[in-house]
């Protein structure tokens, strides 16, 4: 490793922002040919070290060194010159636009007086995306691609502008296995190729599958670098959050109840073919499934936002028929939607946030429990541990774990009682999730039904009774708590 | 849980309150702007600060106020509402037309309509027009900006049909309008005009529904995040349908109190008045995407344009010049919001 030349230096790198020091001293280095991941909980100051990288922020203080030379007024177009690319942790794609012109934004090949050499552009466009093992049509407008295969497209055009230096910002987080295996391909070609990745990632079992060397931040100061050999789980996770996690998975036994949910033969959209299930009281079920096998559709479906094309729910054993949400939060239902963005009212307080549910199936002229809403935001404040604890900030200003948690608080003020918790964890950070999960164990724990549908093998496996796997819009297998394994849940599901 | 102490709390208070202040000296934004103009006018003008001058720009300004505070809930929403004025022509154009005229339906002739039911039916084509906006958009899936684009022309059409393109009362035919609507557009209690008053009153109204109702509720939800505002449960439909149909209510208020004010009402009367809504509520800080903002706020940039065409006739001012200095400060204000907005959410 002390062979390859040093592509990029930092020195006591500072971001001060109005009101907040961002990163205190950040320090580090990537050499040719290596993949350095870069953990830490949110708010750690990963995404700020980014944008300064991608010259999108000016630093405060300290040093910047790329091959060598000092730069300085580091601009997004003279990062780009210098062989930095950055791959956005939000999609950052134009989606009326077709997959080449997406690749080449900016840049499209042109011939005389101007013309867009078209033929040219979709052969180059389909050449980069047969680089990464990507069979998508260049042609195609990027609105009508699934998520994944935007996040290729979006990885794609980074590399197009070839970069010595290329900055990952969760680029797996919505990608399948399969999907993520060809991205690691693609990154080891990279590494061979003599390229630095700087890597960010929320999920630690990629350390080993891709990792050289592990930068850890916590507050806005490196902790640790350590080779990826040294940087197993528990070690990671207690430099990450700075103490020993007691227990990640703080799963309860709860005897089961009642029949709380049930669907039979569901279907809805494109992709949910036939789903039926039975959800206890007391009972976390959980649904795992590759991309596009389904259970993308099943919240929606479930909480009226949705129709289904066939089958029925049932709630307490009697049929239900929701027209909308008002009628299925009338119904003791709660959703987590897997996208946070699509929950929140960012700018707006919590306490507006937690009492948006209240407001479901009220009539607009009935005035407002202010009260209550003061009291209830500040006591789930405090049971939630909340931060910045606060009543006026807008949630903008909150980490996604923290947003994640009010959201959590607007289902557990409303008295819901069967929560579908789409992707609970989904961009929030260990710390936090430690929290949702101990949150989830004790809502069952007081007589609640949890529907899980989540793509993280380990939180299935930490926290469900019993797993449905999903293949093709169907069930493929009912896994109970005991064989609830890696291999079951992939086995079934691809 | 029990009443468990945060060691946090009392030290994030501190924090809160320093957020309090910053988000209250920037709320203040277009009322120091107002206090700023109205100082420079006090000296540049000896005539500005008199008591009739104020009660003048004041008595002005009540109809674009009113208007301002029913844009205010449709733009919290991410809406816009350029049929406003037209509502108005045309509510008050049904109103002038029932109090001076016969009513003649069918060929039959029903006489004088009350003078109380001329009024009532003047608000609810205000109400109704604005619900049929609010209908269109959410049922039919429209751009805001397109529906009330085609409703503005066609509640003009309709209100120039119930005119029949006369001003009302016309010469020949029909009685004079009441002395109290005269009062209502231009008198005054205690030297304060009435018109102001019910501006204030709207004001205050519409400063309450938004802050301890659900429908306030739902109308800075349906702004701020729409598939939150769904997914939680709010119905969509209604909300917009509600808050078009408190513009349209506010519209013929407004309409109404003007026809007052002129002495007579006419089908094209308050043309281009929606445009000085929409500034009012832009410069008073609310965000042209939803969400964010206030009826205080759209009463103050109401103020500055009163104040300004006031104080620029007062220096003698060409209008044409007072048109592009209206420009410059609406342009000129939203640069200064944007750049304020970006201040504040930068982390």
């Amino acid at each position: 490793m002390e062979e390859h030349e040093i592509l990029l230096k930092l020195d006591r790198i500072e971001k001060r922002f109005p009101g907040v020091l961002a990163l205190k001293s950040i320090s580090l280095d990537v050499r040719a040919g290596e993949v350095q991941v870069l953990l830490g909980e949110n708010g750690a100051g990963k995404s700020t070290l980014m944008k300064i990288l991608a010259g999108e922020h000016e630093p405060t203080g300290g040093t910047i060194e790329v091959a060598g030379r000092r730069v300085t007024g580091l601009t997004p177009t003279l990062a780009t010159e210098l062989g930095i690319g950055l791959v956005h942790q939000e999609l950052s794609l134009v989606p009326a636009l077709s997959v080449t012109e997406n690749i080449f934004l900016g840049r499209m090949p042109t011939g005389a007086l101007g013309r867009i050499e078209w033929k040219k552009a979709h052969a180059d466009a389909g050449h980069a995306l047969e680089a990464l093992g990507v069979a998508i049509d260049p042609t195609a407008e990027v609105r009508t691609l699934e998520v994944a295969e935007q996040q290729l497209i979006e990885i794609t055009r980074a590399l197009e502008r070839g970069p010595r230096i290329l900055l990952l910002d969760e680029p797996t987080s919505a990608l399948s296995d399969s999907e993520r295996s060809r991205l690691f391909d693609v990154i080891r070609l990279l590494k061979q190729r003599g390229h630095g990745i700087i890597y960010i990632s929320h999920h630690l079992s990629e350390i080993p599958m891709i990792a050289d060397r592990v930068t850890v931040l916590r507050d806005g100061v490196v902790v640790a670098t350590l080779p990826a050999a040294e940087a197993d789980e528990d070690t990671v996770i207690s430099l990450m959050v700075g103490r020993q996690l007691a227990e990640q998975f703080p799963k309860a036994t709860v005897t089961l109840g009642a029949p709380a949910l049930a669907a039979e033969n569901l279907a809805a959209g494109h992709a949910l073919k036939d789903l039926s299930f039975t959800l206890h009281r007391g009972e976390i079920l959980g649904v795992y499934g590759l991309m596009g096998a389904g259970q993308a559709e099943i919240a929606g479906a479930l909480f009226g936002l949705q129709p289904a094309r066939a089958g029925t729910i049932s709630v307490d054993g009697l049929p239900v028929h929701f027209r909308n949400s008002a009628d299925a939060i009338a119904a003791g239902l709660g959703l987590l939607s897997r996208d946070r963005r699509q929950s929140l009212v960012p700018m707006q307080p919590i306490g507006p946030n937690v009492s948006l549910s209240w407001l479901a199936g009220k009539s607009l002229l009935s005035p407002l429990d202010l009260p209550r809403e003061r009291e209830e935001s500040t006591r789930y404040i405090a049971d939630l541990r909340i931060r910045p604890a606060s009543t006026t900030h807008n949630l903008f200003f909150y980490s996604g774990g923290n947003q994640q948690k009010v959201i959590l608080a607007r289902w557990m003020s409303s008295g819901a009682s069967i929560l579908i918790f789409d992707e609970p964890t989904r961009g929030i950070d260990v710390g936090a999730k430690a929290e949702v999960f101990a949150v989830m164990s004790r809502l069952v724990a007081e007589g609640a039904s949890i529907l899980m549908i989540s793509s993280e093998l380990n939180e299935l496996i930490g926290m469900a009774d019993r797993v449905l796997v999903m293949r093709g819009g169907r069930v493929s297998a009912e896994l109970p708590r005991a064989e609830i394994t890696q291999e079951n849940l992939l086995r079934y599901a691809s | 849980m029990t009443a468990e102490q945060n060691p946090d709390l009392a030290a994030e208070a501190a924090e809160n309150r320093k957020a309090k202040v910053r988000g209250m000296i920037f709320q203040a934004g277009p009322l120091i702007a107002l206090v700023l103009l109205m100082a420079y006018l006090s000296f540049a003008s000896e005539n500005f600060l008199s008591f009739d001058n104020l009660s003048n720009v004041a008595r002005q300004s009540a109809f674009v106020a009113i208007l301002a505070v029913g844009q205010t809930y449709v733009i919290l929403t991410g809406g816009i509402d350029l049929s406003v004025a037209a509502i108005s022509a045309l509510a008050a154009s049904i109103t002038a037309v029932l109090l001076t005229q016969p009513l003649v339906m069918f060929g039959m002739d029903f006489g004088f309509v009350p003078v109380p039911l001329a009024v009532l039916i003047g608000l609810c084509v205000g109400i109704v027009a604005g619900a049929l906006n609010g209908w269109l958009i959410s049922r039919f899936q429209i751009p805001d900006f397109i529906a009330t684009l085609g409703t503005m022309t066609a509640f003009r059409g309709a209100a120039l049909l119930v005119t029949d393109g006369l001003p009302v009362p016309s010469f020949n035919a029909g009685r004079q309008l009441p002395d109290w609507l005269i009062w209502l557009g231009g008198g005054q209690i205690f030297g304060v005009p009435v018109s102001a008053l019910i501006a204030l009153i709207c004001a205050l109204a519409g400063w309450y529904v938004l802050r301890y109702t659900t429908l306030g509720r739902a109308i800075y939800a349906v702004g701020g995040n729409r598939a939150a505002a769904h997914s939680s449960g709010i119905s969509i439909a209604r909300t917009k349908i509600m808050t078009y149909a408190i513009s349209g209510l506010l519209a013929a208020i407004a309409g109404i109190i003007l026809v007052g004010r002129l002495n007579s009402a006419n089908a094209l009367m308050a043309e281009g008045e929606e445009l000085r809504s929409i500034a009012s509520v832009v410069i008073g800080g609310t965000n042209l995407f939803g969400g964010e903002g206030g009826v205080w706020g759209s009463i103050i940039g109401a103020a500055i344009i009163g104040v300004l065409g006031n104080g620029l006739n007062l220096l003698d001012v060409s209008p044409f010049w007072q048109r592009i200095a209206q420009g410059v400060v609406i342009v000129v204000v939203v640069i200064f919001d944007q750049w304020r907005r970006r201040s504040m959410t930068k982390v």
